[in-house]
C-alpha cells in the first residue's frame, strides 16, 4: 500500500491508508474498539457511539468510525471518560433490550446450550434469543465490564414476532436500531427492502413497501441477517441451533465462487451459511441460493451404497464390488461408443480425472461437463483475445462507468455479480441491457433494448456501426492494438441502421442512443450470457460482443471487463482441466498433433485424435444408437442443466448407463448401476470461478466419510482396468498433476491456495496471478467479421408451431412499485399474489381478438398462466410476462426436493399460445 | 443603459407613484399573524368599500410590520402623506376608518395606534410610533421592507432599492470582493451557532467543482420562533437577492430554499418571488448580462424538527429520511447530492443585500463587540406586545421585554424566559440583565438560537414547562444516534414522574447522568443540547423541583390541573399513533386542544 500514514492508537504505532477512519484502521491492525452500528465494508453511520475515542488535541469524544485518520494522530480508546460514556450509552441501550442473558445469576455457570426455566422473566430469558452467545451486544457489554446495576426503567417493547416470511424471521424486541440491515440493503445490495420507520424512541426497522419483505422486493440474499448484531434478524430454519463446527468452503451453485462458512450443529446438521467480508470473490455477499439453499445437505434420502440393477430391482453392493463390476462392464465399451458427462459443479480434481479416465482408459474424447451447453460462450475469446475466460475480476466491476448486460439474468443465476454492478450504478454509472426479457437489471438501465429474440448479434453489430459512423470508437486502440480492422469494418458496413432496426425491431433512435451511452461510458464492462438466445449463431453473437469491447477500447484496463456468464460452479475449471471433447488440459487442442504428443509423453499412452462428442451432440448420438454406454458423473446436476427426456426416451438405445448421484432421481431409476456421490461439502479439492480464481473446498469433518469422491472412484476403476496414472492418494495429489500439466496453473501450491488470491495464469517466478488479463500487453487483438449466412438468424417458423404460434419471453424482477400485489397466507407463511400482466403487441392483439384488460390464458409446453392483457408488447410475434421474484420464494421455502433451488425455472425463451377467457 | 437600470427606473417610478403620490395607499398586513387575527376579512371589506365608494386608492397586502399583537393592522397613507396605523381592526371598523381618513379628512381615533413618522398636518393626540420605544429601539435591516411593501410585487421591492446590491456586485465587484465585504461585516450565522458567515463561504469558494449549492434553511421548527417565515412572508425578495449574492461570492451554481412544509404563506411567497426574479432576468442564465448563472429552487421538509440540522436538511432535500450525517465530511466538501454545499439561515442571507449595498464596515458598526448587526427577536408568551422585532445587538433582554414588549401581562411578575427554542433551556428573572450578544449570552448559559423569546410569569410551574419542552425534544429526536434516541425517552419518563410526584432524588441524578451522556455522545446538536431544558430549569428553579420531589406538591398548581400531553408517550404496541396527536406548546400546563 503506498502513501501510508502512521498513527498512534493506545501507544501502539499503526499504519493506515489515508482516508480510512480510526476504527477501521484499528480493526485492520488487529485492535479492538467496541462498535455496534459500524460494519466493515459499509459507510460509517455514527449512531451507536460505542466506538467513541479521545483524540489528543481534538475536542470531545468523537466516534472513531466517522473520524478520518491523520498522520501523527494520537488516539486513546480506553480512557476513563471514554469508558464512562460507553457504559452510560450501553445502560440506556439495555434499558430496552432484554438482558436476562446478562444479569441472570446463573450466567457464569451456564453453558451455551443449557436451558432453564426460571430465574428471569419469560421475555428476558437467554433461551428466547436465537443469537444467544452469538450476540455482538452481549459481547460488547462483557467487554465494557458493566455491572448492570442500573436504575433506568426497563421498557420491554412487547411487539409481536414477525415469523411469517419465507426463510427470514424478525424479532423487533431485540432490535437495537443500528440500521446495519437497512444500510446493507441500500448501500451494498441496492434493494432498499428494509427501512427505518417512525422516529425518536419508537424508531424501528420496517419494510419499505407493504408489510412483508415479499412486497418490498426482497432478493433473499440474507445480507441483513449476516450484519445484524443481535437476535433481531435470523434465518428461520434452525434459528435455535448452535454451531459446533464451521467449515469454510466454496458455494457450488454458480461460477461466482462465493466463499461460505457452513455452520454445523452437534447432530451434523448444516444450520446456516454466512460469508466473511474478506472473501475474495464475493466480499461477504451471498445470494438466496448460497444463503438459504443449503438445507438439501440435511436431506435424509441420500444414496449411501452403490446399487446394481438386477432383474428384481436394484441390489445394494459394496464399493469394491461395484468398482470391479464397472471395470468388467466398461471394458466392453472402450472407444467412441462410450461417453462420459461430468458435472459442471465437480471439482477440478473430479473433472481432471474424468477426462483422463475417458481418454486413457476408455480411449475416446467423448467427454464433457453437463453445463457446457454453449461452448461458444467462451470459445471465440481464445481466437480473438487469447484466453477462454473473463478478462477482469468480479469486483473490478465497481470501477466501471458503463455496463452492457446482454441476454444474462445474472442477478438470479450469478447473483453476486450483480452486487458490484448495482453498487456502481448507484454512484452514476450507466447501464445498457440487451434482452427480450425483463430482468432485475432492466429497471436500472439507461437503455433497455428488447430485440426480436435471436437477432441480438445483428443488434450489437448495428451498435458498432453507429459507434464507427459517429466516430465514437477508440481510434488509438483500434490502430495500435487491433488487427483485422479493414475486414471487420468492411463487414460492419453491411449493418446500416435502417436494416438493423428492421431486423431487430428496435427503433433507430434507441440503437443510436444506446451506442452513445456505451461509447461515452468509459471504462465499460460487457457481461453476456446465452440464456435467452434462440439463435443458431451463438459464436457470431459472442464475436460481435468482443468486437464491441475492442472498438470502444475496453480491454486490458480496470473497469473494462468482458465477462461470460456460464452455469456450473466449476464450468471454468472443467474447461481448464480439459474436461471437454475438443480440449486437453490447459486448452491444448485435441486436433493438434504437437499438443497430443505433449500429453502422450506425460501420460505414456497414445491419445484418440478425433474431437469427441460433447453435451450438445449427446442426445442425437444416443438416439442414433452411436453411443452405447453412457457414464453420467452427476445425475442431479445433469437434470438441472439438460433435457433428460432425450435420455429417458432413448434408454433402450443404450446398453449401459452409469449414474453417479447423491439423491435418487429420474436418471438413477433407469441406470444399470447407481453410484452414490459426495456433496460438495463432503469434498476436498478445488473450484475455479468465473474470474479464474482457484479456490479450495473443505469438507465438513466426519460428513460423507464412507463415500468416494468421483476422482477416487474413477481412479479405482482405472487402476482395476490396468491403466497407469490413477494411483492418487489425495485430491491434492491430483491437483499437483493438474498444476504440472496445465501450464496456466503452474506454480500454484497449497500456500497460494490458502491465501485465496490465485487467479490464473499464475507466474511462479513473480509469485502472483492475474486479476486482469491483457493488462499492458503489446499483444494485438483480433476483430472478427461475423459469419452469417443470412440475416434471419432464426427461422421462427421452425420454432413456432400451430399450437404455440408466439415466442414467449418470461421475465422476473424483484420489485415494481406500479404493480398491485397482495399477500395471502400459505400455511403459516406469507405468499405473494400478483395478477400477471401479459404483454402482447397491438398487432397480435388485433389478430387474436383481445383488447387491453382482457383476461387470457397463456400456455407454454410446461404449463398455463392466467393474466390480464396489456397491449404493450414490444413487437409482433413476441409475448412476455414479468413475474416477481417474491412469487416463487414461498414455495421454495417449503419445498422438500433437494434440488428445488437448482431447479427454479430459468427464464428461457420458448413458444406459447394465448387464448381469451370468456 | 445597463439592463438593471432599465428595470430599476421602471420600478422606482411605480413605487414613487404609490408611496409619495397624492393617491392614498392602504396596506393591510396579511402575514401569518394578520391572517390568524382575521386580516383576510378586513382585506375583503377594504376592497369592497374602496370600489363601492369609487375611492382611487392603492390597496396592497403587505407582510408583518412587527407588532403582531395589534393585527389585523390597517395602514393608511392619507393624501397629505401622513401614514396612520389602525390596530385590531374588525371588518366592521373598516368603513368608519376609511371614510374618516379619506373622504371626510376627519381622522377617526378609535382603533388608531398612531402614525408612522411625523404628522404633516397638525393633529392632536396622535403619537408618532417611530418615536415610541417599540419602534425607536429597533433598527430594521433584514426587516426593512416588512410591512412596507407587497411581498408579491417585485416592483415594490426594487422600488425601495432592492436588487441594487446585486447589480452592484455583478457589475462592479469581483466575487472575491463580495466575499470580502461579508467577511468585513463580521456577520455571523443566525441559525444558532453564530459561525462567521464570510469564513463559511470561503470554504465553499475554494472548491472548483462545477456544481455547488447554497442552501437556505427555513425549517424553523422552534415553537416561539417565526422570524424566518416572517422574512419569507414579508420580504421574500431580500432572501432571493441574498442567496444570489451568496452564490456569486462563492461561485456556486444552485440555490435551494428549504421550507417547512404546510406553511403555505411563506412557501407561496418565496415561490412567487423566485419566479418573478426569473422573469426579470435576475435569476437563471447570465444574470443581468454578467455571465454569472444561478438557479434557485424551493424544497419542502417532511414533518421533522431535526430536518433543520444542516446535514439532515441535505438528506431531506435528497428525498431521504432526514437524519443528521456525521461530520466530517463537512458540507463544503460533501454536501447535498455529494456536491460542495453551504447552508445559511434565512436571516443571515437577508442581511446580505444591505451589506453589499452599504458595505461591510457599515454593518460592523451596528451591534457590539463580535456581535455585529441586529438580532431579530420573536417575542411571545405572557407579554403585552408579542411580535417580531429587529434590534441592534447589545441591547439587554430586559429592555426588549419591558420597553418593546411592554412587560408581562396582567401586571404579574416575570418568572422565566425561554430563549433559543426548546433546546435553549430557560433563564430566570436575572436573565433580563443579560445583553443580547451571542458571546455574552453563551457565557450566561443561555442561547439566542434563532431568536425566539417566550416569557412566562409567576403562575407558571417550572417543572410543568420543562416537561413540555422535554416532550418536544423527545418527540423530535430523529432516532438515529443511541444517546438521544434512548436518553430523551428516559428523560421524558423521569420528568413526567417528577410532575406526577412519583420521583425521588435519584431520578434527578439519573437525569444528570443521561444528560451528560447525551451531551458528550450525541451525533448532532439535538442530542447534545437535549439536556438543556432540565439542566437550566434545575439551575434556576431548583425549588420547584424540590417541592415536587420532596413535598409532593406543585408550587403553582399547574401540574395538578388536567394535563394533555403534547405527544403520546404511550409504550410500544399501544394503539395510539403519536402522529395523530398535534403538538401544542403550552405554557401553563393546559394545552389548547
Amino acid at each position: 500500500m503506498p502513501n501510508h500514514i502512521e498513527l498512534n492508537i493506545d501507544g501502539q504505532l499503526i499504519k493506515a491508508e489515508p482516508g480510512t477512519n480510526i476504527l477501521q484502521a484499528a480493526i485492520d491492525a488487529g485492535m479492538y474498539i467496541p462498535y455496534l452500528c459500524y460494519y466493515p465494508g459499509m459507510k460509517s453511520f455514527g449512531a451507536c457511539r460505542m466506538c467513541v475515542v479521545e483524540v489528543e488535541g481534538g475536542r470531545g469524544l468523537p466516534a472513531s468510525c466517522t473520524t478520518p485518520v491523520s498522520d501523527g494522530m494520537v488516539v486513546n480508546t480506553n480512557t476513563d471518560t471514554v469508558k464512562e460514556l460507553r457504559k452510560d450509552v450501553m445502560d440506556l441501550l439495555i434499558s430496552e433490550h432484554p438482558h436476562g442473558c446478562l444479569n441472570c445469576h446463573r450466567v457464569d455457570l451456564c453453558g451455551p446450550a443449557d436451558t432453564c426455566l426460571r430465574h428471569v422473566s419469560v421475555n428476558d430469558r437467554c433461551v428466547t434469543c436465537p443469537k444467544n452467545e452469538r450476540c455482538e451486544l452481549k459481547d460488547t457489554v462483557r467487554y465494557l465490564e458493566m455491572d448492570l446495576d442500573t436504575n433506568f426503567k426497563y421498557n420491554y417493547r412487547n411487539l409481536p414476532l414477525k415469523v411469517d416470511e419465507p426463510f427470514w424471521d424478525m424479532d423487533l424486541n431485540l432490535c437495537i436500531v443500528c440500521a446495519r440491515c437497512v444500510r446493507v440493503c441500500d448501500e451494498v445490495r441496492g434493494d432498499n427492502v428494509l427501512t427505518l420507520m417512525d422516529r425518536a424512541g419508537k424508531s424501528l426497522i420496517g419494510t419499505s413497501t407493504g408489510n412483508s419483505i415479499l412486497e418490498s422486493g426482497c432478493e433473499f440474499c440474507g445480507a441483513c441477517i449476516d450484519v445484524c448484531p443481535t437476535g433481531a434478524l435470523v434465518e428461520k430454519k434452525h434459528k435455535w441451533a448452535k454451531a459446533v463446527t464451521t467449515t469454510s468452503t466454496v458455494c457450488n451453485y454458480c461460477p461466482v465462487g462465493c466463499s461460505i462458512d457452513i455452520e454445523v450443529d452437534s447432530r451434523q446438521k448444516v444450520i446456516r451459511t454466512k460469508s466473511q467480508v474478506q472473501s475474495p470473490a464475493n466480499h461477504g455477499q451471498l445470494c438466496f441460493k448460497g444463503k438459504f439453499g443449503m438445507e438439501y445437505i440435511n436431506n435424509q434420502n441420500r444414496l449411501k451404497k452403490p446399487l446394481i440393477k438386477a432383474k428384481e430391482g436394484f441390489i445394494e453392493t459394496e464399493w469394491d464390488e461395484a468398482a470391479s463390476y464397472l471395470s468388467n462392464k466398461l471394458t466392453e465399451y472402450k472407444g467412441d461408443k462410450f461417453a462420459l458427462i461430468a458435472s459442471g459443479a465437480g471439482t477440478n480434481e473430479d473433472n481432471y480425472i474424468a477426462q483422463k479416465f475417458t481418454r486413457l482408459v476408455m480411449e475416446t474424447n467423448n467427454i464433457d461437463v453437463c453445463t457446457n451447453v454453449y461452448p461458444e460462450l467462451v470459445n471465440p475469446l481464445e481466437e480473438t483475445l487469447g484466453f477462454q475466460a473473463a478478462t477482469n475480476s468480479i469486483w473490478d466491476l465497481e470501477n466501471s462507468n458503463g455496463f452492457v448486460v446482454m441476454t444474462a439474468n445474472l442477478t438470479e443465476e450469478q447473483g453476486v455479480v450483480g452486487v458490484p454492478i448495482k453498487k456502481a450504478l448507484k454512484t452514476g454509472s450507466n447501464l445498457v441491457v440487451i434482452d427480450s426479457r425483463e430482468t432485475e437489471l432492466t429497471r436500472y438501465a439507461k437503455a433497455w433494448l428488447r430485440p426480436k429474440p435471436g437477432t441480438e448479434a445483428i443488434l450489437v453489430a448495428g451498435i458498432i456501426r453507429v459507434i464507427l459512423d459517429e466516430s465514437l470508437d477508440d481510434h488509438e486502440f483500434l490502430a495500435e492494438q487491433c488487427k483485422n480492422v479493414p475486414e471487420f469494418k468492411n463487414d460492419i458496413w453491411s449493418y446500416d441502421l435502417v436494416k438493423v432496426s428492421e431486423i431487430t425491431s428496435i427503433p433507430q433512435n434507441d440503437i443510436q442512443s444506446a451506442a452513445r451511452i456505451i461509447a461515452n461510458s468509459n471504462p465499460c464492462s460487457f457481461i453476456y450470457g446465452l440464456d435467452s438466445l434462440v439463435s443458431e449463431y451463438p459464436s457470431e453473437y459472442v464475436k460481435s460482443i468482443i468486437n464491441l469491447a475492442l472498438v470502444t477500447g475496453n480491454m486490458g484496463k480496470s473497469g473494462s471487463g468482458l465477462y461470460p456468464m456460464f452455469h456450473g460452479a466449476n464450468q471454468q475449471g472443467s474447461r481448464d482441466v480439459g474436461c471437454t471433447p475438443d480440449l486437453l488440459p490447459g486448452y491444448r487442442k485435441i486436433n493438434s498433433e504437437s499438443d497430443r504428443k505433449t500429453f502422450e509423453s506425460v501420460w505414456g499412452i497414445s491419445l484418440p485424435d478425433k474431437k469427441g462428442i460433447g453435451i450438445s451432440g449427446l442426445a442425437s448420438r444416443v438416439k442414433e444408437g452411436y453411443i452405447k454406454a453412457l457414464y453420467l458423473l452427476d445425475g442431479d446436476e445433469f437434470i438441472t442443466e439438460n433435457d433428460i427426456n432425450s435420455i429417458i426416451d432413448n434408454r433402450d438405445k443404450l446398453d449401459f448407463l452409469v449414474v453417479h448421484s447423491s439423491f435418487s432421481n429420474a436418471l438413477t431409476e433407469i441406470a444399470d448401476i447407481v453410484v452414490p456421490s459426495k456433496l460438495f461439502v463432503e469434498k476436498n479439492g478445488t473450484y475455479t470461478n468465473l474470474e479464474r480464481r482457484i479456490q479450495l473446498l473443505s469438507n465438513i469433518p466426519g460428513k460423507g466419510e464412507d463415500l468416494f469422491e468421483n476422482w477416487e472412484f474413477l481412479s479405482k476403476i482405472g487402476s482395476n482396468m490396468k491403466v497407469d496414472g490413477f494411483s492418487f492418494k489425495s485430491s491434492s495429489g491430483v491437483f499437483e498433476e493438474i498444476v504440472s500439466i496445465t501450464g496456466i496453473y503452474s506454480g500454484v501450491g497449497n500456500k497460494q491456495l490458502d491465501s485465496g488470491d490465485v487467479q490464473w495464469p499464475w507466474y511462479p517466478d513473480k509469485f502472483h496471478g492475474t486479476s486482469m488479463l491483457y493488462e499492458g500487453t503489446e499483444q494485438k487483438f483480433k476483430l472478427s467479421p461475423m459469419n452469417l449466412k443470412d440475416n434471419n438468424l432464426v427461422d421462427y417458423e421452425l420454432i413456432k408451431s400451430k399450437e404455440r404460434p408466439f415466442l414467449y419471453a418470461p421475465g422476473r424482477i424483484l420489485h415494481d412499485s406500479s404493480r398491485k400485489v397482495e399477500i395471502e397466507p400459505f400455511g403459516k407463511i406469507n405468499k405473494l399474489k400478483v395478477d400477471q400482466v401479459i404483454e402482447i403487441s397491438p398487432e397480435d392483439g388485433r389478430d387474436i381478438g383481445v383488447i387491453e384488460g382482457d383476461r387470457v390464458n397463456l400456455t407454454t409446453d410446461t404449463g398455463a398462466i392466467e393474466g390480464v392483457v396489456s397491449l404493450s408488447g414490444p413487437h409482433k410475434g413476441l409475448i412476455s410476462i414479468t413475474s416477481l421474484f417474491g412469487e416463487i420464494m414461498t414455495d421454495l421455502s417449503q419445498n422438500k426436493d433437494p434440488r428445488a433451488i437448482s431447479n427454479i425455472e430459468r427464464l428461457n425463451i420458448t413458444t406459447a399460445n394465448v387464448t381469451k377467457i370468456t | 443603459m445597463s439592463l438593471f437600470t432599465e428595470i430599476e427606473t421602471e420600478s422606482k417610478s411605480i413605487w414613487r407613484e404609490i408611496e409619495s403620490g397624492e393617491k392614498p395607499f392602504i396596506r393591510i398586513g396579511t402575514a401569518m399573524c394578520g391572517i390568524a387575527a382575521g386580516a383576510n376579512a378586513v382585506v375583503d371589506e377594504v376592497k369592497s368599500f374602496v370600489s363601492n365608494n369609487n375611492i382611487d386608492a392603492t390597496v396592497s397586502e403587505v407582510g408583518c410590520i412587527g407588532i403582531c399583537f395589534a393585527e389585523p393592522i390597517l395602514d393608511i397613507k392619507i393624501p397629505d402623506g401622513t401614514r396612520l396605523l389602525y390596530g385590531n381592526v374588525n371588518p366592521e371598523n373598516v368603513s368608519n376608518i376609511i371614510d374618516g381618513c379619506l373622504l371626510k379628512s376627519d381622522i377617526p381615533k378609535s382603533k388608531l395606534i398612531g402614525s408612522l413618522g411625523k404628522i404633516i398636518e397638525d393633529n392632536d393626540g396622535i403619537s408618532d410610533l417611530l418615536q415610541a420605544p417599540i419602534f425607536k429601539l429597533q433598527n430594521k435591516i433584514a426587516l426593512r421592507n416588512a410591512g412596507e411593501i407587497d411581498p408579491c410585487d417585485i416592483n415594490q421591492y426594487i422600488g425601495r432599492g432592492g436588487y441594487s446590491g446585486l447589480n452592484k456586485a455583478l457589475t462592479e465587484m469581483k466575487s472575491e470582493e463580495v466575499l470580502q465585504q461579508v467577511m468585513d461585516s463580521g456577520l455571523r450565522g443566525r441559525g444558532g451557532a453564530f459561525f462567521a458567515t464570510g469564513l463559511k463561504w470561503s470554504f465553499l469558494s475554494k472548491s472548483n467543482a462545477k456544481e455547488k449549492y447554497i442552501l437556505c434553511n427555513c425549517e424553523e421548527g422552534d415553537p416561539g420562533a417565526f422570524n424566518d417565515k416572517g422574512i419569507l412572508e414579508s420580504d421574500p425578495h431580500t432572501l432571493v437577492e441574498g442567496i444570489i449574492l451568496a452564490g456569486y461570492a462563492t461561485n456556486s451554481s444552485n440555490g435551494i430554499v428549504f421550507v417547512r412544509h404546510g406553511h403555505f404563506g411563506p412557501i407561496n411567497k418565496i415561490e412567487t418571488a423566485i419566479s418573478q426574479a426569473y422573469e426579470k432576468g435576475l435569476l437563471g442564465k447570465d444574470i443581468l448580462g454578467s455571465g454569472f448563472s444561478f438557479d434557485v429552487d424551493v424544497s419542502l421538509t417532511g414533518e421533522s424538527y431535526v430536518a433543520g440540522e444542516e446535514t439532515a436538511l441535505m438528506d431531506a432535500i435528497e428525498g431521504k429520511r432526514s437524519m443528521p450525517r456525521s461530520k466530517p465530511p463537512f458540507p463544503a466538501a460533501f454536501g447535498v447530492w455529494g456536491k460542495p454545499t453551504n447552508i445559511n439561515n434565512v436571516k443571515t442571507l437577508a442581511y446580505i443585500p444591505s451589506i453589499i449595498e452599504k458595505g461591510g464596515e457599515w454593518f460592523k458598526n451596528i451591534g457590539v463587540n463580535k456581535s455585529t448587526g441586529t438580532a431579530i427577536i420573536c417575542l411571545s408568551g405572557k407579554i403585552n406586545n408579542p411580535g417580531l422585532y429587529e434590534v441592534p445587538l447589545g441591547i439587554s433582554i430586559g429592555q426588549v421585554i419591558n420597553e418593546i414588549g411592554g412587560g408581562v401581562t396582567g401586571g404579574n411578575k416575570i418568572k422565566l424566559l425561554q430563549t433559543g427554542g426548546p433546546l435553549g433551556g430557560v433563564l430566570g428573572e436575572a436573565g433580563l440583565e443579560i445583553n443580547i450578544d451571542f458571546d455574552e449570552m453563551a457565557q450566561a448559559g443561555a442561547i439566542l438560537g434563532s431568536g425566539g423569546i417566550i416569557v412566562a410569569d409567576e403562575t407558571t410551574c417550572a417543572v410543568d414547562l420543562t416537561r413540555v419542552l422535554v416532550a418536544f425534544c423527545q418527540y423530535e429526536s430523529c432516532g438515529k444516534c443511541f444517546p438521544c434516541r434512548l436518553g430523551m425517552s428516559q428523560m421524558l419518563e423521569t420528568i413526567n414522574n417528577i410532575a406526577e410526584y412519583k420521583a425521588s432524588e435519584q431520578d434527578l441524578e439519573k437525569c444528570r447522568r443521561i444528560g451528560g451522556a447525551m451531551q458528550a455522545g450525541s451525533l448532532c446538536g439535538h442530542g447534545q443540547l437535549g439536556f438543556n431544558p432540565i439542566r437550566s430549569a434545575l439551575q434556576h428553579f431548583k425549588s420547584d423541583f424540590d417541592s415536587h420531589v420532596f413535598e409532593k406538591k406543585c408550587p403553582t398548581g399547574g401540574c395538578e390541573s388536567e394535563y394533555h400531553f403534547p405527544v403520546s408517550t404511550k409504550p410500544y404496541g399501544s394503539s395510539n399513533s403519536p402522529n395523530s396527536e398535534p403538538i401544542n406548546l403550552v405554557l401553563n400546563g393546559k394545552a389548547n386542544q
